[in-house]
């Protein structure tokens, strides 16, 4: 029979790891508090997004390489719900002193609203931009079964088809409503949690065609299990050179994903200079550059300026499309 | 071989160190908490979940595995020496067991009872590795309408098939329901019962109501019980069966394994029914049924093998479904979701290592778990010592902490404390938590499979038909429905003859 382990050495064993532990998170704290005023402490970067999806991947790779210019420590935590509203909304309530900042997407400002009452809307004037970082795009796609080859064959098949989306008040929605009204052909809207099951109902025929972004649906292209029709960026994807954009094929419909770092609004100039400066470094790495071609992510590595007047021209082109088309994100069944 | 390419692979994922670590610690915590009576299965998974947030998927669920089948061991060997079943699965084995240990031959029934719980887990686990790839093979065919024929296939048969009464069970199924509508409606975008809370925007994450039901609800109603008097275990010898006994054995043990299997995939199945049900069916059998419940090696080696292999094969719904059979399998369902990884017919195709890394996880755990059971007997029975005083603080602590952790929020602790008092009224009150759980989490796939199909039929219902795995789930969904009806029909016309059958109520807490 083994001897059971006595109640001392199991206390001197727990003592021994909590001391352990506590000089561990000392010496990171010391270590950043001795240096210049900013950083003073770790930067936190909040994602409104689950772990492991393509926002939270973006703000890892940001924060590895960014930390290390900065000489403080960029943990990011998730705070998912309500498309990132509620993570924007909690950042956007902190002091204004750049040690907390927020993976930003834009859809949560030039699509969401669309969808949603406005008290849950988020509002870009609360936030200061820092700098852009990528354009993820999206793409459409066809199941093998619909046989569709081009989107011709979509717009000449005179009758309805099931389209599916990622999610209501989503950049797939509204890209392929719109493009669908300007097109003059019925469909029927399906919307799923999120690109993966989507993309699955495409595979099983389910639904005809899908509207999901570059890095999820790629796979699959190069399998030649779903036929890629358009993209919606305004220029071609460098990824899929051969695929035309809606433009191209006479769609005014410019959709796709941008993300960008934020912080609450009135955040001092020389601190946004700081983290500006530590971005680009970032983006010069070629660790952070294997990391966008890896997720189909095109570099958009734009001043916060320039996010700021883009972001709100989106807006209101959207608006005004739907407007326009007289197209209702959310009652439309 | 193709198909056995990926099987072995699974053995390289379950040897590397890592992985062989967790499944140790798995299968101990669960021998542990099957030792102590209160804290089951269901409550110590939904307690750990949070802390599996860091290690990778197939590491996690190896682990969290280990404690569910783990458990099905430990909780034999207080019922054999005290009479104090520590699991609800483990219950019938106190009549024989018990009886066993008092005539000195103790050693042979927790012998048996390994011997059993090895083989129906093995067997299950060689069901399980043929099973899944027929399953996943018609993965791409499992659409919205299937899902939705399969989610009301499970909500019926949990509030039908459940243990304790009815009328409980389909209020706490109705409950689970209603929660699962909380939210932003995904297909329009608008709000349902958020009271205008953008927390509650996404609708309540299934972890904080599992986390606060089970783990919080459990610690609370344990507080309360206090019926643990320490008795002194029974003195052991001759740990290994004679070879008489095994011979006796080896049948139940067989018809156990099957039965078990069975037992397990169906949904509102689970270990506690299939150990009631051998049980019952070896009494049946036996020539001389008197024996029963005065030291039957049968009545202990038949329900411990089914209970074991009821709990290896309620893997195969949720690992090539996605469908969660009982509330401890709902967990693991919860557990996947924190990974990032979303359980269905895909799984076994698109991520291989996990899949049989974690299926054949559980060969490794069984022989640990048949290494270890016998010689540490005695320090389990020890730990039965440690008072409540001592393990409930520490046990509520990790669980509001580990609540916090997963998404750094302060209103899923809230959750917890909410659905704990929940959860300990559920429990004083006679409800069971498993139809509350799994209606929850299958309420959700119904309404959105629902909806989604009807689009695509273009509001036709008649569409569900159209699709052969769909149709035969409904027409299934309906002889379900109806049995209890032509049950009754037939029992009125022998109503002359019948007997008051004695209704053996055990809470289903697996």
């Amino acid at each position: 029979m083994m001897h059971f382990p006595s109640r001392r050495a199991v206390l001197g064993a727990a003592s021994a790891i909590t001391l352990l532990a506590l000089t561990a998170c000392g010496n990171v704290a010391g270590g950043a508090t001795n240096t210049a005023k900013y950083p003073n402490g770790p930067v936190t970067i909040t994602v409104g997004q689950a772990a492991g999806g393509s926002t939270d991947l973006i703000a890892r790779a940001v924060a590895e390489s960014a930390s290390k210019t900065l000489g403080a420590p960029m943990p990011v935590v998730n705070k998912p719900g309500a498309n990132g509203a509620l993570a924007t909304k909690e950042v956007a309530g902190k002091p204004a002193d750049g040690q907390n900042l927020l993976l930003l997407t834009a859809s949560l400002i030039t699509i969401t609203p669309l969808a949603v009452t406005p008290e849950e809307a988020v509002n870009l004037d609360d936030l200061d931009i820092i700098a852009g970082l990528s354009q993820d795009d999206y793409v459409l796609v066809a199941s093998k079964g619909s046989g569709f080859n081009n989107i011709t064959d979509v717009t000449g098949a005179g009758r309805n088809i099931t389209f599916g989306t990622t999610g209501v008040g989503t950049g797939s929605q509204l890209a392929q409503t719109v493009l669908f009204k300007q097109a003059n052909v019925k469909g029927t809207d399906v919307p799923f949690d999120s690109g993966k099951p989507a993309l699955t109902a495409v595979l099983g025929n389910q639904v005809e065609l899908a509207t999901i972004q570059l890095g999820e649906a790629m796979p699959q292209i190069e399998a030649g299990k779903v036929t890629p029709l358009l993209v919606f960026s305004e220029e071609r994807n460098s990824f899929l050179p051969d695929v035309p954009t809606a433009k191209e094929s006479g769609y005014d419909v410019p959709v796709a994903q941008y993300r960008a770092v934020a912080a609450p609004k009135g955040t001092p100039q020389d601190v946004k200079d700081k983290l500006y400066a530590a971005l680009q470094e970032t983006f010069k790495s070629d660790a952070y550059k294997e990391f966008n071609k890896k997720n189909m992510l095109s570099p958009k590595e734009i001043p916060g300026e320039e996010v700021m007047t883009q972001w709100k021209d989106y807006a209101a082109k959207y608006k005004s499309l739907v407007e326009k088309y007289d197209i209702s994100l959310s009652g439309t069944k | 071989m193709d198909f056995l390419n990926p099987v072995i692979n699974g053995f390289a994922v379950v040897l590397e160190p890592m992985n062989l670590l967790y499944c140790l610690i798995g299968v101990l915590i669960g021998m542990l908490i099957g030792v102590l009576p209160g804290l089951g299965p269901a409550a110590t998974i939904a307690i750990l979940l949070p802390l599996t947030y860091n290690v990778e998927p197939v590491t996690a669920i190896i682990m969290l595995a280990g404690i569910f089948y783990g458990a099905q061991y430990g909780g034999t060997i207080t019922s054999v020496l005290l009479r104090l079943p520590g699991e609800a699965s483990s219950v019938v084995t106190v009549f024989d067991g018990y009886q066993l240990a008092r005539q000195g031959k103790a050693g042979t029934a927790l012998g048996l009872a390994a011997i059993g719980s090895f083989t129906g887990g093995t067997a299950a686990i060689i069901g399980l590795t043929f099973l899944a790839p027929v399953v996943a093979s018609f993965a791409l065919d499992f659409g919205a309408p299937e899902y939705t024929a399969l989610a009301m296939l499970g909500i019926l048969l949990v509030a039908t098939i459940s243990s304790g009464a009815k009328a409980k069970a389909l209020i706490a199924g109705a409950i689970g329901l209603l929660l699962a509508t909380v939210g932003r409606d995904v297909f329009t975008g608008e709000n349902r019962f958020t009271f205008g809370s953008l927390e509650l925007a996404d609708g309540i994450d299934f972890v904080p109501i599992a986390m606060g039901i089970f783990g919080l609800g459990e610690i609370l109603y344990n507080l309360e019980e206090r019926h643990r008097a320490a008795k002194a275990p029974s003195a052991l010898a001759n740990v290994w069966p004679s070879r008489k006994d095994l011979r006796q054995a080896s049948g139940s043990i067989g018809r156990g394994s099957v039965l078990g299997f069975f037992l397990g995939i169906l949904p509102g199945g689970g270990a506690t029914i299939a150990s009631m049900a051998s049980y019952a069916m070896e009494k049946k059998r036996a020539k001389q049924p008197e024996r029963f419940g005065k030291g039957a090696p049968e009545g202990v080696a038949g329900p411990e093998t089914a209970n074991n292999a009821a709990a290896t094969s309620s893997f195969i719904p949720l690992l090539t479904l996605g469908i969660p059979a009982n509330a401890t399998m709902a967990l693991m369902f919860g557990a996947l979701l924190i990974q990032g990884v979303t359980p269905g017919p895909q799984l076994v195709e698109q991520e291989p290592d996990l899949f049989w890394g974690v299926v054949n996880s559980m060969y490794i755990g069984n022989i640990l778990l048949l290494i270890m059971s016998l010689p540490l007997v005695g320090i389990f029975v020890k730990i039965l010592r440690v008072r409540a005083a001592i393990l409930a603080p520490i046990t509520a602590l990790i669980t509001l902490l580990g609540a916090y952790t997963i998404n750094n929020s302060m209103f899923d602790v809230t959750l917890v404390v909410v659905f704990g008092v929940v959860g300990y009224l559920m429990k004083k009150f006679g409800f069971e938590a498993g139809p509350l759980v799994l209606a929850f989490v299958l309420g959700s796939l119904l309404e959105s499979s629902l909806r989604r199909s009807l689009l695509v039929f273009g509001g036709d219902p008649l569409g569900f038909f159209t699709r052969p795995i769909s149709a035969t789930l409904l027409i299934v969904f309906v002889l379900v429905a109806l049995l209890p009806g032509i049950r009754i029909m037939l029992s009125k016309r022998k109503a002359s003859a019948a007997e008051a059958a004695s209704d053996t109520k055990i809470k289903e807490t697996v």
